[in-house]
């Protein structure tokens, strides 16, 4: 019993598809949870590409946040917060998962960024745009962790400071003193300073 | 105060400009797996410091075993402890499974147990999801039973990695059944150990 097994890779049902579970009473069941993605999916995902240097990776945590978000649904208790809330903490769950067994490098490649959305109006401004936003996500690779998950939850997902302030279960004015924080920090990082 | 100072306003600005966007096909690909019942990749169990010290000890119990093999008698009885897995289908690879054989070959106990404290094998505390020794054994209704195979590791002791796993249960935490065969290249029939 001294070495541990690697995580099984097949799961394969003896007959048929394995059926999608009932919602438990009190539960919300996997069908609403399903629309869950349309709601949240795509702060999710941008919330996890801060913290990823390739929209392959990105989809990968994404993908694995959602199915548990469904196989979990009937475990979910409106009277104990948002969905929202709920939702991110399983994304930094398996974002934190992703990171431990991958070790991905921090540095973000120039040509990677196909899914960054702009409306640049030419191919050389929307070039110039994803090597500033390059510069930039560099740089908060290049934060401390608390740094760049306050700076994810905010830009990334686009939450407010209360909302993120629910998912770090803190108060509100605790965090924005830390974003403003790790803002200056940043700013040091990308004036070539040490933070 | 709601907005930064003045200073870092224009940072912000810049990191509210960033916006990633999901390709179109990623929500049907998530729903595709939810209805395939494909699971979550596991968590990692160990960091990888501590895993290179686990690999170090394999070794070394490795050296250990196979003098213990070739110079004492062989144990006449195997306990493994493989963690961590979704066994009972709660959604998480918190499941670990305690097989006593004896000699590899024949279970003699099997038990599954959920790893509350995460400390990678059973420990007090554990809850027991599902006990059974000698022969398999049925402790709950067939009716909307889930079953689900898990392959392929060595689960008995016996050595190769060729062992699976069947569990049969209601998720989130009820197992009804569970039983380990040794997956065969051949026609040759399985048989439940």
């Amino acid at each position: 019993m001294a070495d541990q097994p690697p995580a099984p890779d097949l799961t394969r049902p003896l007959s048929g598809p394995l059926a999608p579970p009932e919602a438990a009473p009190g539960g919300v069941g996997p069908q609403r949870a399903q629309d869950w993605y349309e709601t949240y999916g795509r702060a999710v995902y941008s919330y996890v590409r801060f913290h990823l240097p390739s929209a392959d990776a990105a989809e990968d945590v994404t993908s694995d946040t959602f199915l548990k978000v469904f196989r979990a649904a009937d475990q979910f208790d409106a009277t104990r917060g948002q969905p929202r809330t709920w939702i991110f903490r399983i994304a930094q769950n398996t974002l934190r998962d992703h990171l431990r067994r991958s070790r991905v490098r921090r540095h973000v490649p120039i040509g990677s960024m196909r899914d960054l959305a702009t409306d640049a109006p030419s191919p050389e401004e929307r070039l110039l745009w994803e090597e500033q936003v390059a510069r930039l996500l560099g740089a908060v690779a290049e934060l401390r962790e608390s740094d760049r998950e306050i700076i994810s939850l905010r830009y990334g997902s686009g939450m407010d400071t209360a909302a993120v302030a629910e998912v770090l279960g803190l108060r509100e004015s605790a965090v924005r003193t830390r974003l403003w924080r790790a803002l200056s920090r940043l700013r040091l990082l990308m004036e070539g300073a040490d933070p | 105060m709601s907005h930064p100072p003045d200073d870092l306003r224009e940072l912000e600005r810049r990191l509210q400009d960033i916006t990633f966007e999901p390709r179109a096909s990623l929500g049907p690909e998530i729903r595709g797996r939810w209805s395939r019942g494909e699971v979550p990749r596991a968590a990692p169990s160990r960091r990888p410091g501590v895993l290179a010290l686990a690999g170090v000890a394999a070794l070394l119990g490795l050296g250990a075993g196979t003098l213990w093999l070739v110079v004492l008698r062989p144990a006449r009885q195997l306990t493994v402890d493989r963690c961590c897995q979704d066994l009972d289908g709660g959604g998480d690879a918190d499941d670990g499974v305690v097989v006593v054989s004896q000699s590899g070959v024949k279970v003699q106990y099997l038990k599954i147990y959920e790893d509350l404290d995460r400390s990678g094998n059973y420990s007090l505390g554990d809850p027991v999801r599902f006990l059974r020794q000698g022969v398999p054994t049925l402790t709950g209704p067939l009716q909307g039973v889930r079953t689900a195979e898990f392959c392929c590791l060595d689960y008995d002791g016996g050595g190769p990695s060729d062992d699976a796993l069947v569990v049969m249960g209601h998720p989130p935490d009820r197992i009804s059944m569970a039983a380990i065969y040794e997956r065969r290249a051949t026609d040759q029939p399985a048989a439940l150990r």
